[in-house]
């Protein structure tokens, strides 16, 4: 008997050598470890042997089983291992499954931050109409008929009286149309100007336009206002002036510039060497403005600003021709 | 405007840097744009007078020079065939830039170094008309003046040693519009007085008064005209001086008569015109409106039929110009005039402005006329050119002037309250320095003695040369930009009042934020289409009565044409594989004012558009590729709604194809039309040049907007497990997943909790026109653990209701863990 357990150790022994994959492996368990293998079939001969003997015999027997199985179960670890390694599960270096990467449009970016900004300063949210009439666009922002003003900003027109607006002041005039003050507003929006498409002008533009009418609204803050804001949007390291200009629907009227921030005020292209860059326009509503809406120019007073967000976001990101903006170029919009 | 620096200079003592100066009139409201040094492109440039011209030992066509450049003698090595002895030349030496290079096709500049040529050293260059971009004459070196001065720079010959600045006169400015303007503004920067220039001419004893009358027929048109005769002049080109202030500012000198009215006003801002006397009919001027379809050819050789708000100025038969806009070709000033009528008059802004317009003529004169003109400085102006006229091309100035001025524009009084200004500022001037700011430019209050400080309210008398100036506000405006707007506190409000209303949420932003986080690039397109791309009738379209180009003629009726221009752009760039959204507007014409939400009739609607294309997936070593489908569109569709929690929508498939898709679905929520899914037709395709499949989605983001849950509800969490069993049923292909699911809610009681199609399946096996479809359904309840039986009983009724509703056959029910 103990011949014989010895002979299947042997064999075993050689055996699991020859076995390289799992099918082998499979047919080394049934032959050996199987309900009707080798060692079974040696359990099953101990009910034949003697009583005294079967203790001893059995423990041999044992051990062969523990053998066995080591051998198989060892086997099957090495060939486990090898089959990964030859499929490459687990080589960590490989990417992972891709995914599809969306961005903002650079546009709809700056629009929300500079939003963003003028909301925790207490300004709320109006909109107007991309189809104007003549009134809100020109004549109620006191830009009277044949004024040289008008020239600022050429129009498209739909038809005698309605065009498509120039800018977003309109809707100051209808806010103001419909509530009495306090009045503090952004207007974000798009606007047209009908002027030949080149890398600094396209048709159509965006538009950030802020209003706040009240008692006792005086150009001090106009300005404490902006510069916060151009602090929060620019970085608080940034120098600013304000320059006299006009509109015709503030006065007095300005225009912010800060310091060029790629030559940091040495002058350089971008600000034509002045080392300013001009950020928006702003002033103080024009009286004349206030008796197109019914509100008393003795009592209120009141500010207003707009800004281009194309010009924003060009200068911010370094884009030196408009046109791409709208070209929405994947090679493009994958930048931001 | 272009203003010289040297030209300014006789006016006013500038007696800062020019940067000070230029950043001090920037920040008065005279923005100084741009800083020209017209001589810095001839830096390095000499006038040279060649001395001796020698074979060159080596080549046949070059020459060796020698050449007097005032402090040395260069050898210089030539290669034009006109040198000569004795010439002067222009000479340009080391570290020159040459404008343009004759060897270069495209004529790009380059910087001169000693060089060697065949052997023989030479020191400079004499150039050519066309390397100095002084003209196209390429054959031969450029000869100037035998009375040159040898070695001065070429700039100082050209009379470019001078500054321009490039100055942005804002439209409410007129008087800025002129040197003596700008030197006004100067003078009150740096308070100093300006120089008004000398008008002392020589009248002769024959009186204009029996050469030429004037009758205004139109004085609400024409509140003045002022005119000077002057005989016997001789035409010729303007001196040299005259020539180069006219070209520094960018006028082409004409002849001495015309330079002399341009000079006049470019110094003092008002446009003379000057007419041949001799060419007009009859001794008549007359100021009239012009008839009906009365044609006329101007200047510029162009016959123009005129409209009766046209102001002519005529002689006794035919007009001879548009008033304040642009001279007639008849009574031009030409090689032949002796005998010169100068005109100086003063026209209403407004009727210059229309003409201006409506012939789209803008010049000089109708830009100064149209602004504004000073109507008290007609007479000063056609004085100072007669002078300069007698001074320049001889001539008699007859005596007087002819001033037709029946009822004289007076200085306009305003209004000051020092108080108001102070309030509106937030600042604290005392009258007095207020006051002394106007007086600066030449705002003076009518009772001198009115500026005490204990006087809050003044009246000032306003200069007719500030038409913008009329009310109480334009004077505080320019108190605030002669007190500097930078001296202007910079404050922020304490007492804001905040809005009292919750904020909005922005939706538009969270559905942005959404698809972006999906994987979809944002685009900003352009809302001008071109007619072929509406998508609605014809009536209905809003058209651009004005506009760029057809390509750009109505605005969008869809954004589907938007986004397929752009993505035809991108797969011209190779870029083939495109998942992108727009919110944007569309518009149209709509019927009445009261169609809600419209303004003058028009309509503009917000919507979203979801567009895809190419491969499903990026490409990747483990997935395989696959095409895009119509279920990713409907997908993407679908967790939208997921995410903002919308119900009640309901997706119809239409199988009539129509110009936009050839299949999709319409999207109805609360059984309203809110957009479509579907497949960009092969027509649409084509008309973009696609040649792969594109499918899109496009909606009015107000039906998802309005539908958004915005506080969504908090239900607790069921503490029992929940049991899930999955039906197969094999129905009518033609019946919707969407119908059966419907049922199968509706007869699913409380405790069915979702309904999930997993599988479907075409096959002969189960019948032609039919469909399997299997579906994961979920119970619980929230009071119990549901028993297998209850579950069953649930089951059974649903089965049954599916065969009774749509004839279906139950093809296996199981249970599934
Ligand atoms: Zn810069």
């Amino acid at each position: 008997m103990l011949l014989k357990i010895n002979d299947i150790k042997q064999k075993a022994l050689i055996d699991i050598n020859s076995v390289k994959d799992m099918a082998k492996l499979d047919v080394f368990r049934i032959k050996y470890l199987a309900r009707k293998g080798l060692v079974a079939d040696l359990f099953d001969d101990l009910k034949n042997i003697e009583t005294t003997e079967r203790p001893a015999i059995g423990k041999s027997l044992n051990e062969l089983r523990n053998i066995i199985q080591t051998l198989f179960d060892e086997k099957k670890k090495f060939i486990e291992a090898l089959t990964h390694q030859q499929k490459q599960i687990l080589d960590l270096t490989l990417p992972g499954r891709p995914k599809w990467v969306g961005t903002q449009h650079p546009i709809t970016r700056t629009l929300e931050e500079i939003k963003n900004i003028f909301f925790r300063m207490g300004f709320s949210e109006a909109f107007g109409p991309e189809i104007e009439d003549d009134y809100h666009n020109f004549e109620a922002l006191n830009f009277p008929k044949d004024h040289p003003a008008r020239d600022m900003q050429d129009t498209f027109f739909i038809d005698e009286k309605i065009l498509l607006r120039t800018h977003t002041s309109p809707v100051q005039i209808r806010v103001m149309e419909n509530h009495q003050p306090p009045v503090r507003i952004i207007a974000p929006g798009r606007v047209y100007r009908n002027e030949a498409v080149s890398a600094r002008s396209y048709c159509l533009f965006h538009q950030v336009e802020g209003l706040y009418v009240d008692v006792g609204v005086t150009f001090s803050e106009l300005k404490g206002t902006l510069v916060a804001f151009a602090k929060q949007f620019y970085g608080s390291e940034i120098k600013y002036r304000f320059r006299p200009s006009f509109f015709p629907f503030t006065e007095p009227s300005a225009e912010m510039d800060i310091t060029c921030f790629i030559c940091k005020g040495k002058g350089c292209r971008i600000c034509k060497n002045t080392g300013w860059l001009e950020i928006l326009g702003c002033g103080m509503v024009d009286p004349g403005v206030y008796k197109y809406v019914g509100y008393d120019p003795e009592k209120y007073t009141g500010y207003a600003f707009g800004m281009g967000i194309e010009r924003i976001t060009m200068l911010r990101y370094g884009i030196d021709d408009i046109r791409i903006l709208f070209e929405n170029d994947i090679r493009f919009l994958q930048q931001f | 405007m272009r203003v010289s620096l040297n030209w300014l200079k006789e006016y006013i003592d500038i007696p800062v840097s020019l940067d000070e100066l230029a950043n001090s009139l920037t920040m008065v409201g005279l923005e100084v744009e741009s800083i020209e040094r017209l001589g810095e492109k001839y830096k390095n440039f000499l006038i040279g007078q060649v001395l001796e011209v020698n074979a060159h030992p080596k080549a046949d066509k070059l020459t060796i020079c020698k050449v007097n450049v005032g402090k040395e003698i260069c050898p210089i090595v030539c290669g034009a065939p006109n040198v000569r002895t004795g010439q002067f030349v222009a000479v340009g030496k080391e570290g020159a830039i040459i404008p343009r290079n004759q060897h270069d096709p495209e004529g790009k500049p380059f910087v001169l170094s000693r060089v060697k040529i065949r052997g023989i050293e030479s020191q400079g260059m004499i150039c050519s008309e066309y390397e100095l971009d002084l003209g196209e004459d390429k054959e031969g070196i450029l000869v100037l003046d035998p009375t040159s001065e040898v070695g001065i720079p070429l700039a100082d010959y050209l009379g470019l040693n001078d500054t321009v600045l490039e100055i942005g006169i804002t439209p409410n400015r007129p008087d800025a519009m002129s040197h003596l303007g700008i030197a006004r503004e100067i003078g009150a920067i740096l308070n100093r007085d300006f120089r008004i220039p000398v008008t002392n001419l020589k009248e002769s004893k024959r009186s204009i008064g029996d050469f030429v009358s004037v009758l205004i027929k139109d004085f609400q048109n024409c509140p003045r005209y002022t005119g000077r005769l002057i005989f016997n002049i001789k035409i010729e080109p303007s001196p040299k001086w005259l020539q180069n202030r006219l070209t520094s500012v960018g006028i082409r000198p004409i002849n001495n008569i015309v330079d002399v009215t341009n000079y006049v006003l470019m110094e003092c801002g008002h446009p003379l015109h000057a007419f041949d006397y001799d060419k007009l009919t009859g001794q008549s001027i007359i100021i009239r409106s012009a008839e009906k379809n009365e044609t006329f050819t101007t200047l510029d050789h162009k016959p123009r039929v005129l409209r009766e708000d046209t102001l002519l100025i005529c002689d006794s038969k035919f007009p001879i110009a548009i008033a304040g806009v642009m001279g007639g070709l008849n009574s031009e000033i030409s090689q032949s005039t002796v005998n010169v009528f100068l005109e100086s008059a003063y026209f209403d802004p407004q009727s210059i402005r229309r003409t201006s317009k409506h012939f789209g003529i803008s010049t000089d004169a109708s830009q100064r006329f149209e602004r504004g003109a000073d109507p008290n400085i007609t007479e000063w102006a056609v004085n100072r050119a007669s002078y300069l006229i007698q001074q320049i091309a001889g001539g008699e100035v007859l005596i007087g002037s002819i001033d037709v001025y029946p009822k004289k524009i007076n200085t306009k009084e305003v209004e000051l309250r020092i108080d108001k200004l102070n309030e509106l500022l937030g600042i604290n001037l005392t009258t007095e320095s207020v006051s002394s700011y106007l007086n600066k430019i030449f705002i003076k209050p009518k009772d001198a003695k009115s500026t005490s400080d204990l006087n809050k309210s003044i009246i000032f008398e306003i200069p007719t040369f500030r038409p913008d100036v009329e009310r109480e506000i334009d004077l505080i405006e320019e108190v605030a930009r002669l007190y500097g707007y930078d001296n202007i506190e910079t404050k922020a409000r304490s007492n804001i009042q905040f809005p009292e209303d919750p904020p909005e949420k922005d939706f538009q932003n969270e559905i942005r934020q959404f698809f972006i986080g999906n994987g979809f690039f944002e685009v900003v397109s352009n809302s001008m289409q071109k007619i072929d791309n509406a998508t609605i009738s014809e009536e209905k379209i809003v058209k651009i009565s004005n506009p760029i180009s057809a390509d750009m003629a109505i605005l969008r009726t869809s954004l589907l044409p938007s986004i397929l221009g752009v993505i035809q752009t991108n797969i011209s760039h190779g870029s083939k594989n495109i998942r992108f959204f727009e919110i944007g507007k569309v518009y149209c014409k709509v019927n009445s004012d009261r169609y809600d939400g419209a303004i003058n009739g028009f309509y503009e609607e917000d919507r979203i558009i979801l567009a895809i294309s190419g491969q499903a997936l990026p490409i990747g070593w483990v997935e395989k590729p696959r095409f895009i489908d119509i279920y990713d569109l409907k997908g993407e569709v679908e967790a939208l709604f997921r995410k903002i929690f919308l119900d009640n929508m309901k997706f119809i498939p239409y199988s009539n194809t129509n110009a936009l898709s050839e299949m999709g679905l319409h999207i109805e929520i609360k059984g309203k039309y809110a957009g479509l899914v579907g497949k960009v037709s092969k027509d649409l395709l084509n008309k973009f040049d696609i040649d792969q499949d594109v499918y899109f989605a496009e909606m009015n983001i107000e039906s998802l907007t309005k539908n958004f849950k915005v506080e969504q509800k908090f239900s607790p969490l069921s503490i029992y497990p929940s049991v899930m069993r999955d039906i197969a049923i094999i129905i009518d292909e033609n019946i919707s997943t969407d119908d059966v699911e419907k049922q199968i809610k509706e007869c699913g009681s409380t405790y069915l909790r979702k309904v999930e199609l997993f599988d479907v399946y075409v096959g002969e096996q189960i019948g032609p026109n039919n469909k399997s479809r299997t579906f994961a359904l979920e119970f619980m309840a929230e009071d119990h653990t549901m028993k297998q039986k209850e579950v069953d009983q649930i089951m059974q009724k649903i089965m049954k209701d599916l065969e009774i509703k749509f004839n279906a056959i139950i093809r296996k029910q199981e249970m599934s863990d």
